[in-house]
């Protein structure tokens, strides 16, 4: 099986798609003449040409809304954005209008909608830029949120986010897209909606996904070594959220560290625990554990932006924590 | 609970630590974060910080002595806590000596041991309680293990275990965070469970397990213990009881038995005198609906149902199941529903709603041969029967004295909604329809 990059991988799914379909098309800052921001639409601009490869000017909240107002008039646009961050301008579009006019509208629009890039830490680009957006959008009744950890996972789940008639918010890391994984020849989906145990294990379950699930890998591994045998819940889709996958498994080790980015209070991670406690609390035997950003807005220095953050030691010291040890 | 603070591991490498100097005296305030000892590892001389809030109670390491990383150097005494107890509760301690500052794990072999082995039980408890046992009336809110007196603290996991394998959770010396009971905790006890029933070392298999001559053995009440002493303690002392004994000649019932379980042979159905009571009891107490009730302190409750409570001896106390609906049940039902009551008691498998809701009870000690006892009612139940052996009695008929099968029941009622005359009418019905079970048909 070929081995290539997290941005190869994403570059597939949106060359795969829309050659399958011709009302699939591309929008965003720097997506053609430059090749993209993060070169993750390198070539498409040759290969479809300016009606379906569009650069746009710095203007989120303009494009986001000509993206949901295409995707009412039947196209299947693909909104991709230099960074989350930035949808703090855009977020009237995406959360007033794509995630609500399909119900307003008594089903008679549905908006078939990608929005996709960048999301939280990179390196060093400060506070404003820094932004965490899931728990923003995952909260939102009538979007769909997904967050790939694996090149594999990332052009699976892109190609069924662009088949999905409803708007999907597609979280992708900068820090992520020169990760290289396997990724298959030919047509595969990866369904929306179900998470995939990436390692199984007695003793404690670790939730996470997107960018943190290198930590939760790495934490893993560091805990094999003291005799903790630890299972790893990658949720790749935020909403709607495989709750199943993660009670079962909780069930079975009775102990849950939950792995994320967010901030702690009112983050992410906070309302997954919320649904992990609601299906599982009588089998629990430690109070779940969160490893999350601090409370702090995004540093700008090195060493403080990584002092911030999530790491294997800190998921470690959680991890036995839960376990009593 | 007081907070222990524990020679801290102030380098990969440091394995004991030396206190060079507090810099906290006892009975002072400390903060979160405030350096309250210099510590010298291997490598440097360091300040050692607190964790908590509170009052440094006790200072049980001095200046200059060097210990292991992990043994008890002081304690706060929380918010809300007597620094005074405390430090007293930890200077009793402290008398056992330096084996008190060893290792959890060895307390907890200890425990373990403790159930086999009175003289490690004591010491277990004088672990876990950091006093000896003459202490403990002395400390008004001993902590038993895993929490306060009022609950105990354990995960829900934990929990559900200690419920699954029978073991009591209050009895469980908990490891976790502020003594929480974990999974670990439930296991470790219920291995130590069947250990409980093996005769002690050293005796002859079949022989009882008794308390080694020059020792003592000190044995904590389980929660079960605990609510029946409090139940019957708060019954005799509110309740004012009052006895009512009568023989009751059981020729004709237990004729009339045998004629039964005769014609019932071949169903495998054997009827026990018991059946016959809980039978006429359920008649009797129709007609005598006073008995049949149940008293708050406001108002009485009378019953058109007869719901029997049965005590039930078992190694760990003593339970009441109650049969519901008697009054509809023929003697056959009254058996097989019986027996598979007690059986289910027996293994502490009953549902909450077959130990509540009774509406009388009897307490049966026939099989000790018991020729006369006094039960304690059970409230808000108002009556209850105490049932001694049935045994051949010399007995006056006339002026011939003859040898007959009687049974001594005694009633002890509440005085407050059942007057003598009440009671002693209802035993006379009762009576009558066991000496003649026809009756009970009329």
């Amino acid at each position: 099986m070929p081995e290539i990059q997290f941005r190869e991988a994403l570059r597939q799914a949106m060359v795969e798609e829309m050659q399958r379909d011709e009302n699939v098309f591309l929008m965003g800052e720097e997506v053609g003449e430059y090749n993209g921001a993060y070169k993750v639409s390198e070539g498409m601009l040759a290969k479809f040409g300016p009606k379906r490869v569009i650069d746009t000017p710095i203007s989120e909240a303009g494009f986001s809304g000509i993206g949901v107002g295409a995707a009412m008039c039947g196209l299947r646009p693909i909104v991709e954005f230099m960074s989350w961050s930035f949808t703090w301008v855009a977020i009237d579009q995406i959360v007033n209008n794509a995630a609500n006019v399909r119900y307003m509208s008594g089903g008679q629009f549905k908006i078939p909608i990608v929005f996709r890039g960048g999301n939280g830490i990179a390196h060093q680009l400060g506070a404003t830029h820094s932004h965490r957006m899931e728990s923003v959008y995952a909260r939102v009744p009538g979007l769909v949120v997904v967050a790939p950890s694996t090149p594999f996972d990332a052009k699976g789940l892109l190609k069924s986010s662009i088949r999905c008639d409803d708007p999907v918010i597609f979280l992708e890391s900068e820090m992520m897209l020169n990760d290289r994984g396997e990724v298959p020849d030919g047509e595969y989906l990866v369904p929306l909606g179900v998470a995939d145990v990436k390692r199984g294990g007695k003793d404690v379950t670790i939730i996470s996904w997107g960018k943190c699930m290198k930590y939760a890998v790495k934490a893993a591994a560091m805990l094999e070594s003291e005799g903790i045998d630890a299972e790893i819940i990658d949720l790749r889709t935020l909403r709607p959220l495989d709750v199943n996958t993660v009670a079962e498994s909780v069930r079975k080790t009775h102990r849950c560290v939950v792995v994320d980015e967010d901030w702690p209070y009112g983050g992410m991670g906070a309302a997954v625990l919320e649904q992990v406690y609601k299906h599982t609390f009588d089998d629990l035997d430690a109070p779940i554990q969160r490893v999350c950003c601090e409370d702090v807005p995004s540093p700008y220095n090195h060493y403080l932006e990584i002092q911030m953050q999530p790491s294997p030691e800190k998921v470690v010291a959680a991890v036995k924590e839960v376990c009593y040890r | 609970m007081p907070i222990e603070i524990t020679m801290p591991q102030l380098s990969d490498t440091m394995t004991e630590g030396t206190v060079v100097k507090w810099k906290k005296a006892e009975g002072q305030a400390v903060k979160s974060g405030e350096e309250i000892a210099e510590v010298e590892t291997d490598k440097a001389t360091m300040p050692m910080e607190a964790f908590d809030d509170g009052t440094l109670a006790a200072i049980l390491i001095a200046e200059g002595d060097k210990v292991q990383v992990g043994q008890v150097l002081a304690v706060l005494a929380g918010k809300g806590e007597d620094a005074a107890a405390v430090k007293k509760q930890y200077a009793a301690g402290k008398g056992a000596g330096a084996a008190d500052a060893e290792p959890a794990v060895e307390d907890q072999e200890a425990g373990q041991e403790g159930t086999t082995s009175p003289d490690a039980a004591e010491r277990a408890a004088v672990k876990d309680k950091k006093q000896p046992p003459a202490a403990v009336a002395d400390v008004a809110k001993s902590v038993p293990a895993g929490g306060t007196p009022e609950r105990v603290v354990a995960s829900p996991l934990a929990k559900r275990m200690a419920a699954d394998v029978a073991v009591d959770l209050s009895q469980i010396r908990g490891t976790g965070p502020g003594g929480r009971v974990v999974q670990k905790d439930v296991e470790t006890a219920a291995a130590a469970k069947p250990a409980e029933k093996k005769p002690e070392t050293g005796t002859a298999a079949g022989l009882a397990p008794r308390v080694v001559s020059g020792q003592k053995q000190v044995v904590l009440m389980t929660k079960m213990r605990a609510t029946i002493a409090q139940r019957l303690q708060a019954s005799k002392q509110s309740l004012p009881h009052y006895y009512e004994t009568l023989d009751i000649d059981c020729e004709n019932v237990l004729a009339v038995r045998g004629r039964l379980n005769a014609a019932m042979e071949k169903e495998g159905v054997r009827l026990s005198l018991v059946d016959f009571i809980a039978k006429a009891l359920a008649v009797a107490l129709l007609r005598h609906p006073t008995v049949n009730a149940t008293f708050d302190g406001h108002q009485v409750t009378m019953y058109g149902d007869v719901n029997l409570g049965m005590a039930v001896a078992l190694p760990s106390g003593l339970i009441v199941p109650v049969l519901r609906g008697v009054n509809q049940m023929g003697l056959k039902e009254i058996r097989l529903r019986t027996t598979d009551l007690i059986d289910r008691a027996r293994q502490q498998r009953l549902k909450q709603e077959e130990m509540t809701g009774g509406t009388f009870t009897i307490s049966n000690l026939g099989n000790y041969g018991i020729r006369e006892f006094t039960a304690i009612i059970n409230p808000p139940e108002v009556a209850v029967l105490a049932i001694a052996a049935a045994e051949k009695r010399p007995v006056c008929q006339g002026d011939q004295v003859v040898a007959r099968t009687m049974m001594s029941v005694t009633l002890s009622s509440d005085h407050r909604v059942i007057d003598g005359a009440t009671a002693a009418e209802f035993l006379r019905t009762f009576k009558s329809l066991m000496e003649e079970p026809g009756m009970m048909l009329v």
